[in-house]
């Protein structure tokens, strides 16, 4: 056995190639430390740590954990740490010896607040690497107007360029042209399969118990894998190990509440949250719905404990669930479980290690029928994933990130269950999917930064089921797998790089190359998701899907920082895409990959973004110009096809202002092209019927999307600790009738014609929250 | 299935019910115009013929529910045992045989020809299999009236591979959807399937009759796709046009060999 020491110099041995060590004469030693909220104590992720001498400016991030280390020759700093919203903090050091620096940060108490929705130090995106990333500021983001007064994270990120809403009302989302299954949503580390309540109105993440949420659109770090289009990493808070506190909030139609409060004092704390609907009491109060069951509830629960000043534990989860039925007759139920344990471990000033068991479930029920007959629908997804991830910084140039995670996977494909039904086994399938990585992220001089990586993923189908083999829809093999065989495996090398130049100290260039793979993936036959697409594996049939983005930027500040442009272009190209067969027959069909296409997709846009992010107006301007096209195999007579999120024009206007001291008012106003949808051309007659006929898929476009909301927030100035805040807002202000879908039917009034019919949901939908803390 | 069909239609529901103040009206959409295809419906069963085929064409969605028939084709269904009826034209556009009977377990051809175009269907009758009764069940649904759906008894061959399509009759009026089975799910068993009958439902003292048809596979998975597209309301499932049995030159329709029982009773 390599004990912890050996392991750790047998990993730096076989990673020091990977970095540019410029090893001077003069001595070099290393500060590090993790920086926290004074009044909360959780660990800040993204505090800016700049390390000032006479000649040069060294700087660097806090990691997800609030972990920083700077490895700088002998001499004397002036350390700076910032971030926004925050009070700096300097302090002037004097290095001649390794040294552990622990910082707490206070909030900026200004008269005037300044809403900021994206977290990011002022120049800050024209400095980072990272190409197409968002960080979302969850609490000033809650003043956004919003449906129902739901505040929802999903929502404020379909305001970004290149990030589209699924639909309207819709917490699903589509980005770069990818569909919702392409997007990663982690919670702490765990894959959540379904992100949406009460068919996608509403999303699982109750904002009270959420730390951070960063979305990347496609060129995602080597420690990120698994989806095409995004990743979008959610952190938990962690709970305040000060004092004891709430938040909560009443609204039209939910309320939530969360608790959190140290275990013992600066050693161990806990959150726990919680929301629920309440719809469903208004509708027992209708005759009509009255057998009616709607609602949803979510739980998330999070402590951690300081083992001591090196080492770490966390433990979260996340329960959610809806219920919704018509009568007796029939029922549906579904929802997410995730449970995340970590462990931090500091391993020495340079090296950072964090060690996570993950745990996930999504399943859902669907019940129809009473009395004689009833038949269930089930299915289920259940993962198992290790993960080990080192972070190391040998110098002030390089930092580096290593590490592998396996999950195992259980996916139950949907099966029926009831009278009347032979229950011809639908086994449960396993597989195992694994990766390595490393990526590092290097300044080569102070105006030139490369971040690269490779990702080494590999998926091995397990035994316990039968394979079929299809060549177009027949049957043309079969391989059966006893329990404990490995099947095929796929392996995929996926190499990123991404870089950085800086012009001047307001503008630079930024661009990438990413390649990612994705071995899960959501069947679905519907025009919008509902619970019942299925997940599914690979298999003898179905490939990895991948994709290969490649992504450039212009970026640039005007009057000192205030105001913020980019421009952003991407080309992606997408292989092994998914899709069913014309009049699939998903219901019973003894073998789904029967019933399915393989194609390709490419996706192609700019996206202009400018920010005003200080004064008391701010607000953002998006405009994406977009291509995403398909070609299935079997689909269209093989020709390309827009695919339904392709939207040509995406405009987004976001304005906020702050009134007086206790009065902000917001607006926000989006316009798309609608979805390439697939309407009739002409009509015939079988058996009596009339019968439409299609000659082109997604030749059509919904008409084109448009929709303001406003909203107000009134602050409270209590004394004391309490605080508390009225949340106004009007979805849809001029009340446009946006086409929800267009159905084409029999005229009710004279049967001898066919009518185009349009359903529009949303329109001056008022909402109100009372929120509060304490 | 059509419990597919009717899950995706309580989905659209709930979702309406979730956006209660949703709003519908009508639209004008400009869609494009087409050539007029032919569309080719032709049935054999074994019960005594003539048997009919008819031959009609598309119209633009704008225009009224009238086809245009169409007329002088030269239409032929043959068997595998060697006989061969030429269609005689009864009136514009329908087709009628003349001395061909079916039979099941043979198999059937058409031949159109018409306008230059050459059509091919081949479609194979299967086994004949008893239709016994019919039961009813209560609709839990509707709380406010007992309401009825109908289950046809019959028992599913233990080989696979089995197709039905039902047509309801409610007092004698012919209901205007019907439904496809296939026996991936109660294979060998007998059936616990509900048709579903419009809306509301059927109520006690009505008789109900159920015509069964056996067909084959491409006929199944024709009116199988047919299903879906024609429920009314859109369940969300991307439209398109389901695949034909008729070869050679581009036609919509089928053409379907079949046995037909049929079986009433009154709800008690």
């Amino acid at each position: 056995m390599l004990s912890a020491y050996n392991y750790k110099k047998l990993f730096i041995a076989l990673l020091t190639f990977f970095c540019v060590n410029n090893l001077g004469a003069q001595p070099k030693f290393t500060i590090s430390g993790t920086i926290r909220d004074r009044l909360t104590g959780e660990t800040m992720i993204g505090v800016s740590v700049k390390a000032l001498d006479s000649r040069l400016i060294n700087q660097t991030t806090c990691n997800e954990y609030g972990f920083y280390s700077l490895t700088l020759p002998k001499g004397d700093y002036r350390i700076i740490y910032s971030f926004i919203g925050y009070k700096s903090d300097t302090l002037d050091v004097k290095l001649d010896s390794n040294k552990k620096i622990e910082r707490e940060m206070s909030e900026n108490i200004i008269e005037l607040r300044e809403l900021v929705v994206w977290a990011e130090k002022r120049n800050d995106n024209i400095r980072r690497t990272e190409i197409g990333v968002e960080r979302v500021d969850i609490k000033e983001s809650a003043k956004l107007p919003v449906i129902f007064g739901e505040r929802d994270i999903l929502k404020t990120i379909q305001l970004l360029p290149g990030v589209k809403s699924a639909g309207e009302g819709s917490s699903g989302f589509y980005v770069r042209g990818g569909t919702e299954d392409q997007n990663l949503i982690l919670l702490d580390e765990a894959s959540v399969y379904n992100a949406s309540h009460l068919l996608g109105f509403f999303s699982t993440f109750n904002s009270d118990a959420l730390k951070d949420a960063s979305i990347i659109k496609g060129n995602p770090p080597a420690q990120y894998g698994g989806r095409l289009s995004s990743v979008l990493d959610i952190k938990m808070k962690e709970g305040n190990n000060h004092r004891y506190s709430a938040t909560g909030g009443v609204g039209l139609i939910s309320s939530r509440l969360s608790i959190e409060g140290p275990i013992v004092e600066d050693k161990s704390s806990f959150i726990l949250s919680g929301r629920r609907t309440y719809a469903d009491l208004f509708l027992k109060l209708t005759d009509r719905f009255k057998d009616n069951k709607l609602y949803f509830y979510d739980f998330n629960a999070k402590a951690n404990v300081k083992i001591d000043d090196k080492n770490r534990v966390f433990a979260s989860g996340y329960f959610g669930r809806d219920v919704l039925g018509l009568g007796d007759d029939f029922g549906i139920d579904w929802g997410n479980k995730t449970g995340t344990l970590r462990w931090n471990s500091i391993m020495g000033p340079k090296l950072f290690s964090n060690t996570s068991l993950i745990y996930s479930d999504y399943n859902y029920k669907i019940s129809i029928g009473g009395g004689d007959s009833k038949f269930n629908i089930n299915s289920e997804i259940i993962d198992w994933n290790i993960k080990e991830e080192f972070q190391y910084f040998p110098d002030s140039k390089n930092s580096i990130r290593f590490g592998l995670s396996a999950i195992y996977h259980k996916i139950s494909p949907s099966r029926f269950e009831g009278d009347g039904i032979a229950t011809r086994e639908k086994r449960s399938r396993l597989s195992l999917e694994s990766a390595f990585f490393v990526n590092n992220n290097m300044k080569i001089s102070d105006f030139i930064t490369l971040d690269y990586g490779i990702r080494l993923s590999s998926y091995t189908i397990l035994g316990g089921d039968t394979y079929n083999i299809y060549d177009g829809g027949e049957l043309t093999g079969s391989i059966s797998l006893p329990s404990g065989k490995f099947g095929k495996s796929y392996i995929n090398l996926e190499p990123r790089i991404q870089f950085s130049l800086m012009l001047n100290r307001n503008s630079s260039i930024k661009g990438g190359y990413a390649r990612n793979s994705q071995n899960l993936h959501l069947l679905s036959n519907s025009i919008s998701t509902s619970p019942t697409d299925q997940w599914i594996g690979n298999s003898y049939n179905i490939k990895p899907e991948t994709s290969d983005q490649y992504s450039i930027g212009y970026f640039r500040n005007f009057r000192e920082d205030k105001y913020q442009l980019s421009i952003e272009s991407y080309y992606k190209e997408l292989n092994n895409q998914i899709d069913y067969k014309n009049g699939a027959d998903i219901g019973t069909v003894a073998d789904i990959e029967s019933e399915l296409l393989f194609g390709e997709g490419r996706a192609f846009g700019v996206e202009f973004l400018i920010k005003k992010t200080t004064g008391r107006l701010s607000g953002w301007l998006g405009y994406t110009l977009s291509k995403t096209e398909r070609r299935i195999e079997g689909i269209n007579n093989d020709k390309w096809y827009a695919a339904k999120q392709d939207r040509t024009h995406d405009l987004t206007m976001v304005a906020m202002y702050q009134l007086t001291k206790s009065w902000s008012l917001t607006g926000l106003f989006v316009y798309y092209t609608g979805n390439a949808v697939t309407f009739p051309s002409g009509k015939y007659t079988i058996d009596n019927n009339v019968i439409f006929n299609y000659t082109e898929r997604n030749g059509y476009r919904m008409p084109s999307y448009h929709r303001l909301d406003i909203g107000a927030t009134y602050t409270k100035q209590h004394k004391g600790r309490y605080e508390s805040s009225w949340n106004f807002s009007l979805y849809n202000a001029y009340g446009r009738e946006n086409a929800y879908v267009i159905s084409f039917e029999e005229d009710k009034d004279d049967p001898s014609k066919t009518v185009a019919i349009q359903t529009s949901l949303f329109r001056w939908i008022p909402s109100f929250t009372y929120n509060f803390k304490f | 299935m059509k419990i597919w069909g009717e899950l995706k239609k309580r989905i659209i529901q709930l979702t309406v019910i979730v956006a209660t103040l949703s709003c519908e009206k009508e639209i004008y959409v400009n869609l494009n115009s087409i050539e007029p295809l032919i569309v080719i419906e032709g049935n054999i069963t074994d019960t005594p013929g003539p048997y009919f085929v008819k031959i009609s064409r598309t119209v633009n969605f704008s225009s009224e529910n009238s086809f245009p028939a169409v007329t002088n084709a030269l239409v032929i269904i043959s068997d595998d045992i060697g006989l061969k009826d030429t269609l005689t034209e009864m009136s514009p556009g329908v087709y009628k045989t003349k001395e061909i009977t079916g039979v099941a377990e043979n198999s059937y051809y058409l031949t159109v020809n018409v306008e230059g175009k050459n059509f091919y269907a081949i479609s194979s009758m299967p086994k004949k299999i008893t239709l016994d009764s019919l039961s009813f069940s209560p609709l839990i649904f509707n709380p406010t009236k007992d309401l009825y759906y109908t289950i046809p008894l019959y028992t599913d061959p233990v080989q696979l591979g089995n197709y039905y399509r039902f047509y309801l009759f409610v007092n004698g009026e012919k209901e205007n959807t019907y439904s496809v089975f296939n026996d991936n799910l109660n294979n060998g068993l007998v059936n616990g399937r509900p048709l579903f009958s419009r809306d509301p439902g059927i109520e006690k003292g009505d008789t109900v009759s159920v015509e069964m048809h056996c067909i084959d596979k491409n006929v199944y998975n024709y009116f199988y796709a047919l299903t879906q597209l024609s429920s009314g309301r859109p369940g969300g499932v991307t439209p398109s046009n389901p695949t034909s049995n008729i070869s050679g030159d581009y036609a919509l329709g089928y053409f379907s060999a079949h046995t037909i029982q049929r079986v009433t009773q009154i709800v008690k």
